[in-house]
C-alpha cells in the first residue's frame, strides 16, 4: 500500500504492537495506524481508499475490519497529535524477511493512558513490570501531550502501596 | 508465601522474561497458536455457556 501510494506510512499499535516489547498475549485483532495521502478529504473518506485497495486484491471487509491472512485488521488514521507522533517515531523491524514498523513502548503506554480503559491500564502495568520503558522518554511524551495529570492519577491508583 | 509458591512465582517471572526477549516473528508465531487455542476452547462442547449477560461471564480480549 505504501509503495502504491495509498498510504504515506504506517505503524503497528495496539496489543500486537505491545507484543513487540512484551511477552505474547492473546488478542483478537491487529491495529494498524496509517498516515493517509488525501487527508483533506477527511479520515473516513481517506480510509475508503485503503479498504478499496485491499478488497480489490481479494481481502474481505467485515464491519470495520479487513481480514488479512486470517487476521482482522483495523486501519486507524491518527486521531491526535500523540497518535501522529507515535506513527512518525515508530521503530523499523523485520518479520520473516518483511520490513514493518511498530510503535515505541513509550508511545503505546501514552496512547493506552489516554484511552484509559481497564485493559489499557492492565497493559501499562505489563510494560512497567517488564521494565522495558525509558522513563525519561515516557515523561517527555506525557508532558508534551498533557498527560502528566492522568499519569499521576494512574500512579496513585495502581503504583502506590497504600 | 511458601518456598514452593515463591519458586513458582520466580519460575513464571523467568518464563515471562524469556518470552519477552524472543524475536517479534517468534512472538507472532506464538500468538497464532494462542488464537488457535482460543478458537478451540470457544467451540468446545465442554465449555459452559454463560447463563446471563453479565460482563464477568464473557472472555475479555486484550486487543
Amino acid at each position: 500500500m505504501q509503495a502504491d501510494g495509498v498510504i504515506v506510512t504506517y505503524a503497528i499499535g495496539g496489543a500486537v504492537g505491545a507484543i513487540f516489547h512484551l511477552e505474547p498475549m492473546d488478542t483478537v485483532d491487529l491495529d494498524v495506524f496509517v498516515a493517509l495521502r488525501n487527508l483533506e478529504a477527511g479520515p473516513l473518506i481517506s480510509l475508503a481508499s485503503v479498504y478499496e485497495y485491499l478488497t480489490a486484491r481479494g481481502y474481505k471487509a467485515e464491519k470495520e475490519y479487513i481480514v488479512v491472512e486470517g487476521w482482522p485488521v483495523q486501519f486507524l488514521p491518527p486521531d491526535s497529535p500523540l497518535a501522529q507522533e507515535a506513527l512518525d517515531s515508530a521503530i523499523d523491524t523485520t518479520v520473516a524477511g518483511v520490513k514493518t514498523r511498530v510503535m515505541t513502548a513509550e508511545h503505546l503506554v501514552a496512547l493506552a493512558l489516554r484511552l484509559g480503559r481497564a485493559k489499557d491500564f492492565a497493559r501499562i502495568l505489563q510494560f512497567i513490570e517488564a521494565e522495558v520503558l525509558d522513563t525519561d522518554k515516557l515523561n517527555q511524551i506525557l508532558e508534551r501531550h498533557g498527560l502528566l495529570e492522568k499519569w499521576r492519577q494512574f500512579s496513585d491508583r495502581f503504583l502506590t502501596n497504600k | 508465601m511458601t518456598d514452593w509458591s515463591l519458586r513458582v512465582a520466580e519460575s513464571k517471572q523467568a518464563m515471562r522474561k524469556h518470552l519477552t526477549s524472543l524475536p517479534f516473528g517468534q512472538k507472532l508465531a506464538l500468538l497464532e497458536r494462542l488464537r488457535e487455542r482460543r478458537v478451540a476452547i470457544a467451540s468446545s462442547p465442554l465449555r459452559r455457556q454463560p447463563s446471563s449477560g453479565r460482563a464477568s461471564d464473557k472472555p475479555q480480549p486484550v486487543g
